[in-house]
């Protein structure tokens, strides 16, 4: 979750900063192409002034004079955004007409049209300078027409001008994330979808996770992952074919040590030698047990799963036959071993050699650790949705917080004797979740002993 | 009586001899499956226990030219694999008994003496369990050689009781058994004539044990009573 969570937010990062980013500099840049617009037509607008003002220059009796009328007058000093200020000064310099303290263009020079900025009555202005001949073709020399404004008002224009620009860019920028936000989310929706699909899996679940659906950028890391389970669990099963091989190696040379050891006990004169010769038998017997077990924790495992198929089996007549089994070794320990299930047949999904382990663990260890005399009793209760499969004895017991720990791995009760080797539940457990069937761990009937429940779905 | 043992663990294979020899069986031991297969043609064996690991040809091949050519002997296998797959393909392939390694010697010894009498009777035989004795053939039964007053759907109950002798036999099993002799032979009727038996036979010390929910057992002889 916050893996995907992660790259969502990477992702807008990564739209989002250059973005930004980029949005600043195309203020910067804006705001300068602005300012640049603005003067051109703010300078336009004061050569035309100046130009107005130019075409007025009039002699008359070899006096310049600005023949401005009234009205125009008006118009230049109280204009919309701000007024202007102007000057014209004669070709010596003289003072025509205007305000005599504006600054006028300190060199002049030949250029017909000059801009400059100054300083007038403590503002920043922008002033054009204008080159008017007086007479065309006569030596009287150029009337200066100076025509200014102040800064400010072309500042307060570019500033307008950029919001217009920048704030719909924001707007985009913001839009663009918000889109990104949730293009990436839909986008990522097969990885969440994926996720989801792992997420639930059981851990002995190693099929190939489904291809098809997936957006042809998500399909190879499927590919890869898929390749990844199907080595998992190459390498899962060939380690379990190991240990059953290996089991399977031991049975034979314990079969000899068995033989001779029982043949041995019929021989021996000595108490001395039989007593040595029993435990030597017993040691046989817990390695046999031991080496069983674990062939069938091998199977049980999910590597070895797809070697046991699951088809619909009848749970009471396999719990019969299997606790029939077990009668003779009940009867040598004096243990009354009863069965208790219903006629007809219960049906569930499962694999009957791994059902049958399962059954058989759990009875070693009931019968096992039954004093003699004791009772033991498998049932098989089918219920609307679930089928029963319990077995219940009048043994010592496991004390509630022993429970479930005793499914564990070489899991000892302390004073439970030395013959289990621990394997036992870790087994039943094991085919228990492979069959989707829950166990519990209960004391028996009357607080007696042990009742060990597994209920199994029942077929559909 | 001539057993062949094919088996390649040597301290097994010597266990097995030297303990069917202690049974007064004459035994002779391969350790490889083509020795097995060259005995096996020129020997005569009452009864072949057949590892189906063997070297060189595996016991699987051997069972399967034994039976390809038509002998009839009776064959145990002795595997170290018990999955389910193993003991069909022997079965299937014409073996008799099954075993998985390890075992116990009692329990093998027990197997040979019922594969070496299945081989030999043409039909009846007797089934002996303690003083208990049943002549299948003659359909009578004797406790210490006294002659045992039974019907004949109780001597059928007893019979397969001493043919299953410590083990459970449930009441469909017996009901099989009695089927023919009766038209309907229902739980009802075994428990009448299983009770029958008891009455007849407790004061022998031969005891018929009721299995909860399972069945009869008919209690080895000599088993001690609790």
């Amino acid at each position: 979750m916050r893996k995907i969570r992660t790259l969502r937010s990477q992702l807008i990062a990564w739209l989002a900063v250059p973005l930004l980013v980029l949005w600043s500099l195309s203020t910067v840049v804006d705001y300068d192409v602005a300012r640049r617009f603005v003067d051109l037509a703010y300078d336009r607008q004061l050569l035309e002034a100046a130009l107005d003002i130019g075409r007025q220059v009039k002699v008359a009796d070899n006096r310049i004079y600005v023949d401005l009328p009234e009205v125009a007058l008006q118009m230049l000093q109280t204009r919309e955004i701000d007024r202007l200020y102007y000057l014209v000064t004669g070709p010596e310099n003289e003072f025509i007409t205007g305000e005599p303290d504006l600054p006028a263009l300190s060199d002049p020079t030949t250029d017909r049209v000059r801009y400059y900025d100054e300083e007038y009555r403590g503002q920043l202005i922008r002033a054009v300078a204008v080159r008017v001949p007086v007479q065309p073709g006569s030596a009287r020399g150029a009337v200066m027409i100076h025509v200014a404004e102040r800064l400010t008002i072309r500042a307060d224009s570019a500033r307008q001008l950029i919001f217009g620009m920048v704030l719909p860019q924001a707007l985009l920028v913001f839009a663009t994330a918000l889109a990104v936000w949730y293009g990436v989310g839909r986008g990522l929706k097969p990885l969440a979808s994926l996720r989801q699909e792992i997420e639930s899996r059981s851990h002995r679940d190693l099929s190939a996770l489904p291809e098809a659906q997936a957006p042809n950028e998500v399909q190879p890391l499927i590919r890869a992952m898929n390749d990844l389970l199907a080595r998992l669990s190459a390498a899962l099963a060939s380690q379990q074919r190991f240990i059953a091989d290996a089991a399977h190696q031991l049975r034979t040379p314990l079969a000899g040590i068995k033989t001779q050891t029982e043949l041995a006990l019929r021989n021996a004169q000595s108490d001395e030698v039989q007593a040595t010769l029993r435990q030597l038998h017993t040691a046989t017997e817990q390695t046999t047990r031991l080496v069983n077990q674990l062939l069938s924790l091998a199977r049980a495992e999910p590597g070895a799963r797809r070697e046991h198929a699951t088809e619909p089996l009848d749970l009471g007549a396999l719990a019969r036959n299997t606790t029939t089994e077990w009668v003779p070794r009940a009867l040598e320990r004096n243990i009354d071993l009863g069965f208790d299930g219903p006629d007809a047949a219960v049906k569930i999904d499962g694999n009957a050699f791994l059902l049958k382990e399962l059954l058989n663990n759990v009875l070693d260890n009931a019968i096992r650790y039954t004093q003699r005399g004791g009772q033991v009793t498998v049932r098989v209760v089918p219920d609307t949705r679930t089928v029963k499969l319990a077995v219940e004895d009048t043994g010592p017991g496991i004390p509630a917080r022993e429970r479930e720990r005793v499914f564990e791995r070489f899991y000892r009760l302390l004073g439970g004797g030395s013959e289990g080797c621990g394997l036992g539940l870790a087994i039943v457990r094991e085919i228990a979740q492979s069959h989707g069937a829950e166990i519990t761990l209960d004391a028996g009937p009357n607080g007696v002993g042990t009742a060990v429940q597994i209920a199994f779905p029942r077929a559909t | 009586m001539r057993i062949l043992i094919a088996e390649d663990d040597p301290v097994l294979a010597d266990g097995l001899t030297r303990s069917l020899r202690q049974s007064d069986y004459a035994v002779d031991c391969v350790a490889t499956g083509d020795q097995a297969d060259h005995v096996l043609l020129t020997q005569n064996y009452d009864l072949v226990i057949l590892d189906l690991g063997l070297p060189r040809v595996d016991g699987f091949e051997v069972l399967r030219r034994l039976r390809h050519r038509g002998s009839k002997v009776p064959v145990l296998i002795l595997t170290a694999r018990d999955g389910l797959d193993d003991r069909v393909r022997g079965l299937d392939l014409g073996a008799d008994d099954y075993l998985t390694k390890p075992f116990d010697l009692p329990e093998l010894e027990a197997r040979v003496r019922a594969l070496i009498r299945r081989g030999q009777s043409g039909g009846g035989s007797i089934l002996a369990h303690g003083a208990l004795q049943l002549d299948t053939a003659g359909r009578r039964a004797t406790l210490n050689g006294v002659p045992l007053d039974l019907s004949a759907r109780e001597l059928g109950v007893l019979e397969v009781l001493m043919h299953r002798s410590g083990r459970v036999v449930n009441k469909e099993q017996l009901a099989e058994q009695l089927y023919g002799w009766d038209e309907e032979v229902g739980a009802n009727a075994i428990e009448v004539y299983v009770h029958r038996l008891r009455r007849k036979l407790e004061p022998a010390g031969v005891v018929i044990r009721t299995i909860r929910g399972l069945g009869y057992l008919l209690e080895k002889p000599g088993h001690a009573e609790n």
